[in-house]
């Protein structure tokens, strides 16, 4: 029906060479219409460029566009083809409902307005497609653009939120990996606006959810594209990169920083809400303090996620450990007994985890202080050494310079290492009965734990570590401290790996030095156990039946 | 001293008595006496002058601007006459002077080209006469075109005598010297020729002439008392003519001894002249040869023969043969220096044999400062890579040297026995007699086993013997040929062998090590290190019950390797590297039985006990990697772990370092393993969560064995079977037990064992017990008593840390420190730098300002002379203007006188 209606509206106004030549177009366009569909359509894109008449042609693209599903070729080029069409008509503002217009005139509008809505609606589907979803974007960003720059023939600024809500809950439902990247590196990540309305549509679409039916992997989709976000503005100027021209007003939203910080939170917020398992807050503690954190004007509004994250217990708590020091740092979080709680983290795991470089970085953090009590300090010297007695040597090489950087901080401390007893009473019985470790390992007060008055026996035993870097590190402890204090750096990030790594890097320039004298068992018993005794090896291993050995060789 | 310049000058030339009164004769003649030194008078006078002059003249002297400063004891004296500070006047002319000589000159020449330089010799200098000028100038120019200059030119010397004739000089000897004709007489006569100086040297000539002739007369006079200094002057004259007559005896002896010398070839020429006669007589016939031998030929043979007796080696007294004791004695001796080297290895230290270590231990010593070598782990073992040992080569023991057989091998049982070989070797019995002797004498030999009996050193060289070996159709009874090419890679290795049972391996290696001999030929050495290479990778290759070889075989292998390894170190150990650098690139926590083969090679070949060693550090970080991050999925993967547990305790067994990792391995699998699951905590272990089905259920009549390598492979301990875990824990505890006893003395002993003791109360607990056989439990208890009764022991050891015993550090004084000549003029900047930088500057100020100065001056004589030569011009002019003036008011006077004459002379005819 809008069709005739058109179509009369269109005559009424069109002199009648151009009906001529309008007509042997259409004659030759339906004459070619057999042989080649992408020239038609072509063909079709300038009929309706030239002329109102040729509108109807639009459904008929749509029409073509919405069989994407078939695989066809030409619905792609369809669909770019409505793209430019609907670009030129926005700009043209044929979509504009203006005052004046007669009757028949406003039926058009308001028929293309249907068209376009269709077309969007279109185009949202096609995202969700794996194969044009890149494409589908391309359009949806470029009329989306044209939507907010014409769509509404006022001064005022006009964002089309809804329809870059539905491309971003297209994109989060979907999993669709490249159209999520492509989205975010080249708009959310280049655009301030975008990323705003980016943040308020995730915030809306997690709202809108049903609390208790979560999608599975919808966490993923979100987090995937809002983890990458870490641009936070700090200030109003630095909002420059418009997608579409920034409205004039300052006092607008989209102009202030605090309001871009505010979309942030609100949508961080909205995926807090929405965390399950134990891994999803794991990922999200593991960038909490780099990317999420910065967006929160309210970190507070954090503070009961960490608090409830570290209070987990085990990798969790180191996780979140950053969150909280964040916390402390920024926002003066009183935590109460936090050193209790950072003491108790140092279970017999923390050495074997592959946080540990992260977590001795904060703890070195931490400990910095040289107003911390001693006996603390000292407790955690101990804890710490005590539980590198079983650690892997690349931990023992982080604890022992962290362990003397803390004793050259806090001297009182040093009679962990050196203690001359004075009291002859006292040296008495130590002479007879030995020296007793006043520590208490349960203890889970670090201020009462007693490790100041102990000392760092298990220190002086991986002085004889089997490595010898580790050794020569451990050794330091008992060298003169002359040296200031040692950097962390240098010895936080190492593994088995990067250790053999260092040594089998080194060729061998020297003859290396060969055991002098060749056994005459390795894996056998000796002939006369008495004379030379059998391996350990030998003796605790099964090589095959001796007799019968011998006998074959 | 008032009154005007002129009395003051005269006054002070009265005082100075330069002038006076007149003496009268009297006085004077008086005052000569008096005053020896009159002569100088002169002399005296012109100092005084002087001084006055410069008296009175006192603008001549710049004197200090104010008076002299107080006395302070910094205070120099400045040498000379200190008032004195500089000559302005004189210095001024000086450089006026100086000025006119050369700005002066340059000034004139300047805007002019061209013009003639003389550079004739002496032109210039007015001193010299034009005699001597030319004198000059004709010897340069004969200089110049003889070209010789050189004063030690000796290769043109005789021409300098001039032309010579059958040795004779071409000088008329009879006539006068047709050139030299020049006398004494003639210059008399024409005296007026020669300028005046040269005059003067002829009369000095002429006086001395004289003198000498009066010398003369006065000899012939009576003698007249010598003075002492003639008197003198003859002893000094006769000693010297002593002297002389001895040297002219001295002279003549000589002289004959040279004759006589140069005699004595004539009279030797005659005495062997008698006797060739006389020889010549007696065999005319065959004079020249002697027993059918040329006589020359015969001659120098017999010469050599005499010079060969001559360099032979004289017998010198050999070693006394050692006694028994004294032998042994030795034997520990070096036994106990080698285990002194590996004890300071062991500690890290450095060790050094030779002097190409030297360096090596300083650059060790340098990178030992600690401060550096935290900074990062590349550094830490750049100290501690050390070279202790000399090889076995170095030392002289080097298997390719002898060949002594050695029956060690043989009384071991196996069939290496050479005595079933086929007796291609003759003279193999003898040896093997000889070789239990030598066997006691060189313990170093060991190393031989490997290629005994096989050659010797006489059989090397025997072609025959070669050829035997090259024949490759003989085998022995085992069906083994005698010869092998030597493999270069594995593959060729497997190849070669893998027609031959596993057991005939050694005997194979034993054959192609002896084959290729480095003696033989000089390539072999190379093979060998291949072949050695090879034998690393037969030992890795991928272990497998059924195809592999025994254990005894590789063993030997091992041991094979072991030996080369003294001929090849570094490529055995860069092999052995390479395959552990796989295992952590490929594998590092999936290791296969036949690492853990090559990783025991390693323990035995390598000394375990070094601090750092370049084999065997890697060797053990990838057994720590293994056991401290596998976490164990099947029974086999506890095998493995045990069997690297096992291994890092051997290989700790003599430095006894300790290795977390064994704990935290054992104490698992004991947790793993146990019957029930622990209730709590049990230590500092991390505990991973057991598969399913590890746990010991109802294994009390399982018998114990011993773990063996098909335990290792995934396939093989798939069912889980009781006995096999039965077996694990039982070894886990014996290997605790032994991990307690290379740590006992360890500080954290009791921090360390305590776990265990907390495990094992564990494993001993009734719910566990009733699952576990009761040896195992036994085990369990006895050991769980034993680390009680050491912790207890290890309790009462324990002192508190006395760690920094240290001498304290001295402060850091900024004193400054005492300076003996201390100069205040000079700086004492204890930065060297600055202080080269401060004197630089000054001096540049110095000079800058100099050359201001001399600037300015400069500019001020141009300006002056520019100025005179202005004023002399326009005085010229003004003169010639003068005169030219003058001269037409002259003129014009004079024609003005005339005209008014001529006027006048008008008018007056006018008149008339």
């Amino acid at each position: 029906m809008p069709a005739g209606s058109k179509d009369s509206a269109k005559r009424k106004r069109t002199s009648t060479g151009d009906k001529v030549t309008k007509v042997t177009k259409r004659r030759r366009s339906s004459n070619e219409e057999a042989e080649d569909p992408n020239a038609k359509i072509l063909l079709m894109e300038q009929g309706i460029l030239e002329s109102k008449k040729n509108y109807n042609d639009i459904a008929t693209l749509l029409s073509i566009a919405s069989r994407y599903e078939d695989g066809e070729d030409e619905s792609t080029l369809a669909a770019v083809t409505l793209c430019r069409i609907f670009l030129r008509l926005l700009a043209q503002g044929s979509l504009i409902a203006k005052k004046g217009l007669s009757e028949k005139d406003s039926v058009v509008v308001g028929w293309l307005k249907d068209q376009f809505s269709q077309y969007k609606t279109l185009l949202q589907n096609m995202l969700g497609d794996e194969d044009l979803a890149v494409t589908a974007l391309t359009l949806c960003m470029r009329t989306l653009k044209a939507e907010g720059e014409h769509l509404y023939d006022k001064e005022e600024y006009t964002f089309p939120q809804a329809f870059l809500e539905n491309i971003v809950a297209v994109l989060i439902t979907s999993d669709n990996e490249d159209a999520r990247k492509a989205f975010l590196e080249s708009y959310v990540e280049e655009y301030d606006d975008i990323r705003y309305y980016t943040f308020k549509s995730v915030k809306a679409i997690l709202n809108r959810l049903d609390k208790d039916d979560i999608p599975d992997n919808l966490f993923d989709q979100v987090y995937a594209l809002l983890s990458a976000l870490d641009g936070v503005p700090q200030s109003a100027e630095e909002l420059e990169d418009f997608y579409i021209p920034r409205p004039k007003k300052k006092s607008h939203d989209l102009r202030s920083a605090i309001q871009h910080k505010r979309q942030g939170q609100d949508a961080w917020l909205a995926i807090l809400s929405i965390v399950q398992s134990k891994d999803e807050r794991k990922r999200i503690l593991s960038v909490i303090s780099t990317n999420i954190a910065p967006w929160f004007t309210k970190p507070e509004l954090l503070s009961d996620f960490l608090t409830s994250c570290y209070n987990t217990g085990g990798s969790m708590s180191l996780l979140a450990l950053s969150g909280v020091f964040y916390l402390i740092q920024e926002r003066n979080l009183d935590y109460p007994s936090f050193y209790t709680k950072l003491y108790s983290l140092l279970d017999k795991d923390i050495l074997h985890s592959k946080h540990r470089s992260r977590f001795f970085r904060l703890l070195d953090t931490f400990l910095g202080s040289t107003h911390l009590p001693a006996a603390l300090v000292a407790s955690f010297i101990k804890r710490l050494s005590r539980l590198s007695l079983n650690a892997p040597p690349s931990a023992i090489a982080t604890v022992v310079p962290w362990a003397y950087n803390l004793l050259r901080r806090h001297p009182t401390c040093t009679f962990m290492i050196h203690r001359d007893v004075q009291d002859p009473e006292l040296k008495k019985h130590i002479q007879n009965n030995g020296a007793e470790d006043p520590f208490n390992a349960t203890e889970t007060d670090p201020m009462d734990t007693g490790a100041i008055d102990s000392c760092l026996w298990e220190i002086v035993q991986l002085q004889s570590h089997y490595h010898p870097n580790v050794a020569t590190i451990a050794k330091i402890i008992s060298e003169q401290f002359t040296k200031q204090s040692y950097n962390m750096e240098d010895f936080l990030d190492h593994s088995y790996a990067s250790l053999l790594d260092a040594e089998m890097a080194k060729d061998i320039k020297k003859a290396p030095v060969v055991e002098f004298q060749i056994p005459k068992r390795v894996f056998l018993p000796q002939d006369e156990p008495a004379a030379n005794p059998d391996s350990l090896l030998v003796k605790l291993w099964d090589f095959g039946e001796p007799a019968k050995g011998v006998a074959a060789a | 001293m008032a009154g005007s310049q002129l009395k003051r000058l005269k006054a002070s030339l009265r005082e100075q008595g330069i002038t006076g009164p007149q003496k009268s004769k009297k006085q004077r003649r008086k005052q000569a006496q008096d005053d020896p030194s009159r002569n100088d008078k002169r002399l005296q006078r012109g100092v005084v002058l002087e001084g006055i002059r410069e008296q009175f003249n006192p603008f001549d002297l710049k004197h200090a601007a104010r008076g002299p400063k107080f006395e302070v004891t910094t205070n120099r004296p400045k040498p000379g006459n200190a008032a004195i500070k500089g000559r302005p006047g004189l210095a001024k002319a000086a450089a006026e002077e100086k000025r006119k000589q050369t700005l002066l000159v340059d000034m004139q020449r300047r805007n002019k080209v061209g013009g003639i330089l003389d550079r004739r010799f002496g032109e210039n200098d007015p001193t010299m006469a034009p005699e001597e000028k030319m004198l000059e100038r004709f010897a340069r120019e004969k200089l110049k075109s003889h070209k010789k200059n050189s004063l030690f030119d000796l290769e043109d010397d005789e021409p300098m005598d001039g032309l010579t004739h059958m040795g004779r000089t071409l000088a008329f000897d009879d006539q006068e010297d047709p050139v030299d004709d020049f006398n004494e007489d003639d210059l008399e006569e024409d005296g007026e020729d020669s300028d005046g100086s040269s005059r003067e040297k002829r009369l000095k000539r002429l006086r001395a002439i004289i003198a000498a002739g009066e010398e003369e007369a006065e000899e012939g006079e009576p003698e007249r008392k010598k003075t002492k200094k003639e008197v003198m002057e003859e002893v000094i004259a006769k000693s010297k003519l002593h002297r002389y007559e001895r040297q002219a005896a001295k002279d003549d002896d000589e002289d004959l001894r040279t004759q006589l010398d140069k005699e004595l070839p004539n009279i030797k020429q005659l005495l062997s002249f008698g006797i060739n006669g006389a020889r010549r007589q007696d065999n005319a016939a065959p004079l020249s040869a002697i027993a059918g031998v040329e006589r020359d030929a015969f001659d120098k043979n017999f010469d050599i023969e005499v010079k060969r007796l001559a360099q032979d080696k004289r017998a010198a007294p050999s070693n006394r043969t050692k006694t028994d004791e004294e032998k042994a004695e030795e034997e520990s001796a070096k036994l106990k220096k080698l285990e002194e080297k590996r004890q300071k290895r062991m500690m890290g230290e450095e060790v050094s044999d030779s002097d190409e270590d030297e360096a090596d231990k300083k650059r060790d010593q340098v990178s030992g400062d600690m401060e550096e070598e935290e900074d990062d782990d590349d550094e830490f073992s750049l100290g501690q890579g050390i070279k202790a040992r000399p090889t076995a080569t170095e030392l002289g023991f080097d298997d390719e040297d002898d060949f002594i057989i050695e029956d060690d091998l043989v009384a071991s049982g196996s069939d290496l026995d050479l005595a079933d070989s086929d007796n291609e070797f003759d003279n193999e019995g003898e040896e093997d007699d000889d070789s239990s002797a030598s066997q006691a004498e060189d313990n170093e030999d060991d190393d031989d086993e490997f290629t005994k009996g096989l050659l010797n050193e006489s059989e090397t060289k025997n072609p025959i013997f070669q050829a035997n070996f090259s024949s490759n159709d003989k085998n022995d009874e085992n069906g083994l040929p005698f010869t092998f090419p030597c493999p270069q890679s594995c593959s060729e290795f497997v190849s070669i062998t893998k027609d031959y049972d596993h057991a005939n391996l050694p005997k194979i290696v034993q054959r192609i090590r002896a084959l290729h001999h480095p003696k033989l030929d000089s390539k072999n050495k190379e093979r060998l290190a291949n072949f050695a290479v090879a034998l690393v990778d037969f030992v890795a290759l991928p272990w497998n019950a059924e195809t592999s070889p025994s254990f005894s075989v590789l063993e030997s292998l091992v041991r094979h390797i072991h030996s080369l390894s003294k001929m090849f170190p570094i490529e055995i150990a860069r092999q052995f590297r390479h395959h552990l650098g796989e295992i952590s690139q490929n594998r590092p926590i999936a290791l296969q039985p036949s690492d853990l083969t090559l990783l025991t090679a390693i323990g035995t070949i390598f000394p375990t006990s070094d601090h750092f060693h370049q084999v065997v550090t890697p060797a053990m970080l990838t057994i720590g990697r293994y056991i401290g991050q596998k976490v164990p999925r099947e029974m086999s993967d506890y095998a493995i772990g045990t069997y690297l547990s096992i291994l890092s305790l051997q290989y700790q067994q003599l430095a006894k370092r300790y290795v977390p990792e064994v704990i935290n391995f054992s104490l698992n699998t004991l947790c793993s393993l146990s019957p029930t699951a622990p209730s709590h905590l049990l230590g500092n272990f991390p505990i991973h969560e057991p598969p399913a089905g590890s746990r010991i259920q109802k294994a009390k009549a399982v018998g114990l064995r011993r773990l063996n390598f098909s335990d290792c492979l995934p396939e093989a301990s798939q069912g889980g079977s009781n006995a096999l875990k039965i077996a694990l824990l039982s070894t886990t505890i014996q290997l605790l037990d032994a991990a307690a006893d290379l740590w006992t003395g360890k500080s954290g002993f009791l921090e360390t064992f305590s776990q265990a003791i907390e495990v094992l109360g564990h494993i001993n607990s009734k719910s566990s017990r009733e699952h576990l056989p009761a040896a195992v439990s036994d085990k369990a208890e006895r050991l769980e008593e034993k680390l009680k009764r050491m912790s207890r022991v290890s309790q009462l050891a324990r002192r508190p840390l006395e760690l920094h015993h240290h001498k304290p550090l001295a402060i850091k004084t900024y004193i400054p420190k005492f300076e003996e000549t201390f100069d205040p003029d000079k700086h004492y900047d204890p930065d060297r730098e600055r202080a080269e930088m401060a004197k630089l500057q000054k001096e540049h100020k110095k000079e800058r300002k100099g050359a201001m100065r001399e600037l300015r001056k400069d500019a001020n004589f141009m300006a002056r002379e520019n100025l005179r030569v202005k004023k002399a011009k326009d005085e010229a002019y003004e003169k010639k203007y003068k005169r030219l003036i003058a001269e037409i008011q002259n003129e014009e006077g004079r024609e003005a006188n005339a005209y008014e004459r001529e006027a006048k002379a008008r008018k007056r005819a006018n008149r008339k």
